[in-house]
């Protein structure tokens, strides 16, 4: 009884010791959250940031854009992160958030670009695909087939239901979970463009905008499509192993497998670096982080690795997030936010 | 039925471990590239070694190699063949030694990944250029080293020394060694006695009654809960409410002692209940105390069961990713924690997060991470038969 | 002659559970009066009341489940440690009441040591399973002290020349004679008055089992000893008065050799000729 109380008692006194402790001292390191997209890009930058610096190399951890963004938002001070990665822009719901837990000055820094990519195996004809076939292919619901203004349950089975031109092989597309930002990104670039370009549905979003999400956002749930986990490289092994299925991930993993896997053309656009850096591979989105401006003069290092992440040798053309996978953004593009970093110009939080 | 579906599972057990030993031996080998590096005093001056430019010096150096190499994207793909660790490990070389300054030494400098894996065999010479990691020139280049005698499979020493990398060369899985050790270190400590106090009081001590049955039943619930609540739990209590520092030890300990907790009450008990009423007698029969009874026989008789339940229970904290998750320990981190409030990883975690890395080198490496946690995860359960056997008593 | 249903308790009259025989003794040693032990509801020791005298062996004899061990564990409380088991009246030793309040039963259990039905020597040296005891009743000022008591509790125990050259071996790894040999001189190394002793043969060869029996006559000088047996023989070899427990009830007292050739009660009569048990 007396051994059981005095260990509780020291525990708890640990326990409080420990946080007041922690409360007082400073973080000596830079905290990062967020997307597991960007993680792959800036765990390099910190790498490269902590070996060639003085300071502590960062702490990265890799949560998703909105689990990141919601522990960004949480306020000012030590025990909360100083950067958030983001594949997606904020949400101005997250901004309104931002400012009632006291964050009011975030600097908005977009550092390329990633392509989504469908891919298979190589042993396989690559596909020749438009963004209207990907809808038509893996939406819940399409446009009824006989025609007319209505929605049916997919009907479609094989790739040459969906357009002539393909070849008669059964639908099979390995792909992100709902959780992932990348089947968000997917969703909009791919399908929901997919789906304007039906007219009746393109009027949809004018008349009740949440049917079109709906239209346009849910994949079909009758197998064609498979919920592969988060783990992209699995998915890539198992592409090898069956030849008629598809997988959709980030451009990084296909630049790492190009032995393996191909990617398929979206309206007529391969996805390789140049394609997505010029612009013409159509499903492709910004990557971004955003910096907590309160904490740039407290945390030691901030500076300089903002410095490190905007320089020309990490995100320029030939620069070493490039050789990871990452598109850098055009010349002017990335002069404008070196010079909001530079600056570090808030974001307007409305 | 018995016997075939013992067969299965070994089957299935032997096949893991024999993909997992073939994916993951070769991770302990690294190809190396010897440079004889120049280390000139126009470059170095002897006051600023620290920030001297020490990737030029390697480039300098693989330039006077390659002499015929003259466009820049050439070049450029001739850096590309070795590590950039190499740079460091000139640069603490010379920073160790200022003397070298002026002379040529002979360096074993890690090769890329991308070489590794040409060297090892896992990139096919065959497929056309644009279908693979390494270009037709850079592979001339492998091959006039290779023949020059320069380059050699060595023992991965980085691997077991280093912290995490994006480098697959230069990664390694000493920092998530250290922070599972250190999350381990508060588990047992508070786990243990605490475990072992909670079970002495309810079996020896506790009145039989309502109260003591609904702890009984909470304990009992508590080891079946999906450990991801845990980490839940930790993430409210002593992240948010006591405002401990996320990615510490020290909160993954606690996170893990709360998971691990109801598991070792659970064996201690057992291993109380299994003392034979005998010795309790014999002992009260000379007229100990209850406490006395308790603590001079037969808690060291339970003891050895009470340990074996620990290890197992230790065993499962070591290999948990769940609950690390909701307190930020599955993160990116270089530096070796050196403390319990330090960030850190654990070794599941890192086993993780190369899974999910996209280059191919990693999932060789991931295999030899997953292997070195097997071989941790077999000698803590050796150590717990063993400690069975040798003071298991038989009454 | 006997009927069968006699064995039925409710078909016994109230008249016939009364006890046969003198429970009493003159400068008893402890005195057991009106004892009633329940487990929960379950009535275990109906009413019984004895006398134990100063210098002898009393058995207690009975048929299974009849109360006799029930019974002796009362005298040195060991029954305190089953949760719903209750004592009524009073069993006195030296003028106290040992179910008394305010009774401390560390030093009741020293003074009525107890030997236990299967030797249950503490996995420990020999030494350390006969010093334990004055150890903690701090018995001794010294080291040296503490080995006499060994030594002298072994001799006693009849043990001393077979492991005096192996005290520091574990206890665990004597035959199971000798084992049980130990256990009484643990249980004399603490200077007990009275020596319990819940069926200590039963477990034992017949060699070991004379040995033991040759011992309890020796022990009779210094202690008083009680001891539960199924055994009519043992019974009537070691004991100078024996007492019959019938379901729960003291059905006969008396001398040993009375007993079993003069019965008084149906029922003893019954049992040591083998009618039933």
């Amino acid at each position: 009884m007396f051994k059981k109380t005095i260990l509780l008692a020291a525990a708890l006194g640990l326990i409080f010791a420990l946080g007041a402790g922690n409360a007082q001292a400073a973080r000596d390191y830079i905290s990062i959250v967020g997307s597991s997209t960007v993680y792959p890009f800036a765990t390099v930058v910190a790498e490269q940031f902590g070996k060639t610096t003085s300071y502590k190399t960062p702490k990265i951890e890799s949560t998703g854009s909105g689990g990141g963004l919601k522990l960004f938002c949480a306020g000012v001070g030590v025990e909360h992160p100083d950067i958030t990665n983001a594949s997606r822009a904020i949400k101005s719901s997250e901004k309104e958030m931002c400012v009632k837990n006291g964050v009011k000055e975030i600097v908005e820094v977009k550092i390329g670009y990633d392509g989504i990519v469908m891919a298979n195996s190589k042993k396989s004809a690559p596909l020749k695909l438009t963004r209207r076939d990907i809808f038509l292919a893996l939406a819940k619901e399409v446009p009824d087939p006989k025609g007319g203004e209505k929605l049916v349950a997919n009907p479609y089975k094989t790739w040459k239901d969906v357009n002539p031109s393909l070849p008669n092989v059964k639908i099979e597309v390995l792909g992100p979970p709902p959780t992932s930002g990348t089947r968000d990104a997917f969703a909009e670039l791919a399908m929901e463009a997919g789906a304007k370009t039906f007219d009746w549905i393109k009027a949809m979003k004018k008349t009740d905008k949440k049917a079109y999400k709906a239209v346009c956002h849910t994949v079909r749930e009758d197998g064609a499509y498979i919920e592969a986990g988060e783990n992209d490289n699995l998915i890539v092994q198992k592409l090898e192993a069956n030849p008629d299925a598809f997988g959709i991930f980030g451009f990084s993993f296909l630049d790492q497998n190009t032995d393996k896997i191909q990617g398929s053309y979206i309206e007529g656009v391969q996805p390789t670096f140049d394609g997505i850096a010029a612009g013409d591979y159509p499903v492709s989105r910004p990557l971004f982080f955003y910096v907590k401006k309160a904490h740039v003069d407290v945390i030691p290092g901030m500076k300089e690795y903002l410095k490190e992440f905007t320089s020309e040798k990490a995100w320029g053309p030939d620069g070493y997030l490039s050789e990871k996978g990452m598109i850098p953004m055009p010349d002017a593009e990335r002069k404008q936010y070196h010079n909001a970093v530079e600056n570090l110009t808030p974001l307007m939080m409305k | 039925m018995g016997l075939a579906a013992i067969l299965a599972s070994l089957a299935f057990l032997s096949l893991l471990f024999i993909s997992i030993i073939g994916k993951g031996y070769t991770a302990f080998w690294q190809t190396y590239v010897r440079l004889d590096v120049h280390l000139s005093a126009d470059q170095l001056d002897r006051t600023e070694l620290e920030t001297a430019d020490y990737p030029g010096i390697v480039k300098k150096t693989l330039r006077s190699m390659f002499p015929e190499v003259k466009s820049r994207g050439d070049k450029r793909k001739l850096y590309a063949l070795i590590s950039s660790g190499a740079a460091f490990q000139i640069r603490e070389m010379v920073l160790e030694d200022p003397d070298l300054v002026g002379k040529t030494v002979s360096v074993w400098v890690p090769a890329d990944d991308d070489v590794d894996m040409l060297v090892k065999g896992h990139i096919e010479r065959d497929v056309p250029e644009e279908a693979r990691r390494l270009t037709d020139k850079q592979l001339a280049w492998v091959d006039a080293l290779t023949g020059e005698g320069r380059v050699e499979k060595r023992f991965n020493r980085t691997l077991f020394t280093h912290g995490d990398s994006r480098e697959p060369e230069l990664a390694g899985i000493w920092g998530a060694t250290v922070g599972s050790f250190l999350t381990l270190a508060i588990t047992l400590l508070l786990s243990f006695p605490i475990g072992v106090a909670s079970a002495v009081y309810l079996e020896e001590f506790a009145p039989k009654n309502r109260w003591t049955d609904l702890i009984e039943v909470n304990i009992n619930n508590l080891a079946a809960v999906p450990s991801i609540v845990f980490g839940l739990l930790g993430l409210a209590v002593f992240l948010n409410f006591f405002g401990l520092p996320r990615s510490a030890p020290v909160v993954g300990g606690l996170v893990l002692t709360l998971m691990t907790l109801p598991t070792i009450i659970i064996a201690s008990r057992a291993a109380l209940l299994a003392v034979p009423p005998s010795i309790r007698e014999a002992a009260l029969g000379v007229g100990a105390s209850k406490m006395q009874t308790v603590f001079h026989h037969v808690l060291p008789l339970a003891l050895p069961g009470m340990l074996t339940g620990t290890i197992i229970g230790m065993a499962r904290a070591l290999g948990e990713t769940a609950p690390l998750l909701m307190i930020g320990m599955v993160a990116f981190i270089v530096d070796i924690p050196g403390g319990f409030t330090d960030p850190s990883t654990a070794l599941p975690v890192q086993i993780y997060l190369w899974a999910d890395s996209p280059e191919k080198a990693f999932v060789e490496r991931t295999s030899a991470a997953t292997l070195v946690l097997l071989a941790f995860l077999i000698v803590m359960n050796a150590l717990a038969v063993v400690l069975r056997r040798r003071f298991e008593r038989r009454w | 002659m006997a009927d069968p249903t006699h064995s039925d308790p409710k078909l016994i009259s109230r008249e016939k559970r009364k006890t046969v025989g003198d429970i009493t003794v003159d400068n008893p040693r402890m005195t057991c009066r009106n004892v009633n032990v329940y487990y929960g509801e379950k009535q275990a020791i109906r009413n019984v009341s004895l006398d134990i005298a100063r210098n002898e062996v009393i058995a207690m004899i009975g048929p299974s489940g009849c109360g006799k061990s029930t019974f002796i564990r009362c005298l040195n409380r060991m029954n305190d440690t089953i949760e719903s088991c209750r004592v009524e009246g009073e069993i006195i030793i030296d003028d106290v009441n040992i179910y008394g309040r305010d009774i401390d039963v560390v030093p009741l259990r020293a003074q009525v040591g107890m030997v236990f039905q299967k030797p249950n020597p503490f996995p420990k040296s020999i030494y350390e399973n006969v010093a334990y005891g004055p150890k903690i009743h701090g018995l001794s000022q010294s080291r040296a002290e503490l080995d006499e008591i060994v030594e002298t509790s072994l001799k006693k125990a009849g043990l001393w020349e077979e492991v005096k050259d192996q005290l520091e071996h574990p206890g665990t790894g004597l035959s199971g004679g000798q084992q049980q040999r130990l256990c009484i001189a643990r249980t004399i190394a603490v200077s007990p008055e009275v020596i319990l002793m819940d069926e200590p043969c039963s477990a034992l060869d017949p060699i070991a089992t004379a040995r033991i029996e040759d011992l309890i006559d020796e022990l009779r000088e210094q202690y008083s000893i009680v001891i539960v047996t199924h055994s009519m023989q043992q019974a009537s070899r070691v004991s100078q008065r024996t007492a019959y427990f019938h379901l729960g009830d003291l059905i006969e007292v008396g001398k040993t050799t009375d007993i079993f050739t003069r019965p008084k009660h149906q029922l003893t009569e019954d049992y040591i000729t083998g009618r039933f048990g």
